[in-house]
Parts: C-alpha cells; sequence; structure tokens
C-alpha cells in the first residue's frame, strides 16, 4: 500500500442549489449523519430555513446565485468562519431546459451554460483553492445527469453542460492527485421536477424501458451521494448512474 | 414587427407539408398526426416564418406539445409573432 494517505470522510460540506429538491434532499440526510452543511440556493425555502432552524450549529444557509461568483467566495467565508474549513462540495445548483436547439434563445443557451458549467467549475475552483491552500484534503461531488450520456430530445444545452461536468469531474480527479476525491452521480429522470419537463409519453416510454419499473427518486440518490463523501470507497474520477439500468 | 397573416402561415404549412408529398387539408380542425406534420415539421414551419419576418421565434416545448390540431399551429404561431 502506498504512503498516501487517505482522504478522510467530509465533515463540512458545501452544497449549492440546496433549497429543494435533490438538493434539499442531501441537505437533510448529511445532517442526519451529522455533518455540517452550508447550503444556498437563489431562493431560500421554508424547507432548508426549517433546517437551519434545527440545527443551528450545524447549517448555514443564504441568498446566493451560483453565477454570481464574489456572492459564493463571500458565502464560502461566511459558512468557514461559522462551520469550521469546508472540505467536501456537492455542485448540485443547474437550471432545466425544455425547447429544441433551434428555437432556444441565445441568451437560455448562454444562461444555461453559466449556471450549469461555468459556475460549478468557478465553485469548484474556490474550494479546491481553498482546500489546497488550507493543507486539506476533501472530496467532491458533482451532481450531473444521464443527459450527458445518452441524447433526448429538447435537452441539447442541458446536456452539453452535463457532459462537460462529467469530463471536468475525471480529469479533476487526475489533477488533484488523490488529495480531493471528485466523482459524479448521474440520476435517471426525476418523477418530479425536472421531468416535469418531458411529455407524458417520454415519460411512460422512460418507465416502460427501466428494469425497476420506476424512475429515480431523490431519496434513491442521496445515499450514493453520501457514500462518496463519506465512506472509503477508493472511488475516484468515476460517474455513477442511479437510474434503475434505464440507460444500460 | 412584420408579423404574417394566419393564412400566409397557412400557406408556408402547406408548402412544408407539399416538399414532403403531402397535402394539407382545409379543415383547421384535423389532426396533425394524421396528416403526419411532426414536431421537426412544426420547427420548420416556425423558421420559415422567421425567414419572412426577419425574427426569432423561441418558444419551450410544453407549449408545442399541446398542439393537436392544423388550427393550434395557426393559433400558436400567430400568437408567437405577437410576443
Amino acid at each position: 500500500m502506498s504512503d498516501t494517505p487517505l482522504v478522510p470522510p467530509s465533515s463540512v460540506v458545501l452544497v449549492s442549489g440546496g433549497s429543494r429538491g435533490l438538493g434539499l434532499a442531501i441537505v437533510t440526510d448529511l445532517l442526519d449523519a451529522g455533518v455540517k452543511v452550508a447550503a444556498f440556493a437563489r431562493t431560500v425555502t421554508p424547507e432548508l430555513a426549517k433546517l437551519a432552524d434545527t440545527y443551528p450549529d450545524r447549517v448555514h444557509v443564504g441568498t446566493v446565485d451560483v453565477t454570481d461568483l464574489s456572492a459564493a467566495q463571500a458565502f464560502l467565508r461566511a459558512a468557514e468562519e461559522r462551520l469550521g474549513p469546508v472540505d467536501g462540495l456537492v455542485n448540485n445548483a443547474a437550471v432545466g431546459q425544455d425547447s429544441m436547439h433551434t428555437h432556444t434563445s441565445t441568451a437560455d443557451i448562454a444562461r444555461i451554460v453559466e449556471t450549469n458549467l461555468t459556475a460549478p467549475l468557478q465553485l469548484t475552483r474556490l474550494v479546491v483553492r481553498r482546500m489546497l491552500g488550507g493543507g486539506r484534503r476533501g472530496r467532491i461531488v458533482n451532481i450531473t445527469s444521464i443527459c450527458a450520456q445518452r441524447g433526448f430530445p429538447g435537452l441539447v444545452a442541458y446536456s452539453a453542460t452535463k457532459g462537460g461536468m462529467d469530463a471536468a469531474t475525471r480529469s479533476l480527479a487526475r489533477e488533484l492527485g488523490g488529495r480531493v476525491l471528485v466523482n459524479a452521480v448521474a440520476p435517471g429522470f426525476f418523477a418530479s421536477e425536472m421531468s416535469a419537463v418531458l411529455g407524458s409519453t417520454q415519460l411512460d416510454q422512460i418507465v416502460r424501458r427501466t428494469p425497476t419499473g420506476h424512475l429515480t427518486e431523490p431519496a434513491e440518490v442521496v445515499p450514493v451521494v453520501r457514500m462518496l463523501l463519506r465512506e472509503h470507497t477508493n472511488i475516484n474520477g468515476q460517474v455513477i448512474v442511479v437510474d434503475g439500468a434505464a440507460s444500460v | 414587427m412584420n408579423e404574417l397573416s394566419r393564412a400566409h402561415i397557412r400557406d408556408l404549412m402547406s408548402q412544408v407539408l407539399a416538399n414532403q408529398g403531402r397535402v394539407l387539408p382545409d379543415d383547421d380542425a384535423a389532426d396533425l398526426r394524421e396528416i403526419g406534420f411532426r414536431s421537426l415539421d412544426f420547427s420548420e414551419l416556425a423558421l420559415r416564418v422567421e425567414d419572412a419576418t426577419g425574427e426569432e421565434l423561441n418558444f419551450d416545448a410544453p407549449g408545442l406539445r399541446r398542439i393537436a390540431t392544423v388550427g393550434d399551429v395557426l393559433d400558436f404561431l400567430e400568437s408567437l409573432q405577437r410576443q
């Protein structure tokens, strides 16, 4: 065995887009596991505010648009002052799409790329700089999508950004040399939220083609995220698909 | 904005179908599935309207999914031009 020390389980995790859906489920699950969590979103929902009230010593929440780099930086500093050094990051914030590429405005394409690709790369840079600068090890989990690996109409720009994050996951894992573990979790379509952008015919088709017979639920994704943040597995640079084998 | 009339849009729709050897029925209630007018055909029609007006027509898919008849197509494109 090499002398490279293991990356310890993350104890302070920053979650972007933590106010609803999968992000909120991840925040809740990590808190249940005893982890300190800093979560931001464009809007702090009552659900996230309630978590902050319930765990005042372990939660730091704030209203931040992930594309606002200086706001994200200020949030990170404030979170570290309150909770301690961040040693885990979940890049979850993203915007969806439901429009044919030819009829998606150039402004919308730019917004999707900025939110889903540029912003998480910038946030990752911020967090990694603080981890390395502080002599710490850490873990990063990028929430991507099955769209990064399979084609779906109406999701061209969205798919491109998720594919970009999958690629960045692999390169970051190599670049960070085992000091920071970097992985991605790629859920299939959720019954709610993102799936609202698919037609019922498309959804029925996906369910029929899914061996487990149901669409992915956030509750089925959070244990995988928690494992990547907390367990010693030697998984690094991987994209773990959680879709009931719909894409296999 | 140079807005196309409903009749002009109908004429363009007819051309899209004619290129595929199909005929556009006179009845606005005609079902798009029955005449084989698919989403990409709608896209082609919207791009032809754009060409004629010089204005981009961008829209989300949910509106498109509600379209079922020839009349729906014409209504949708008319309303898009006014946005």
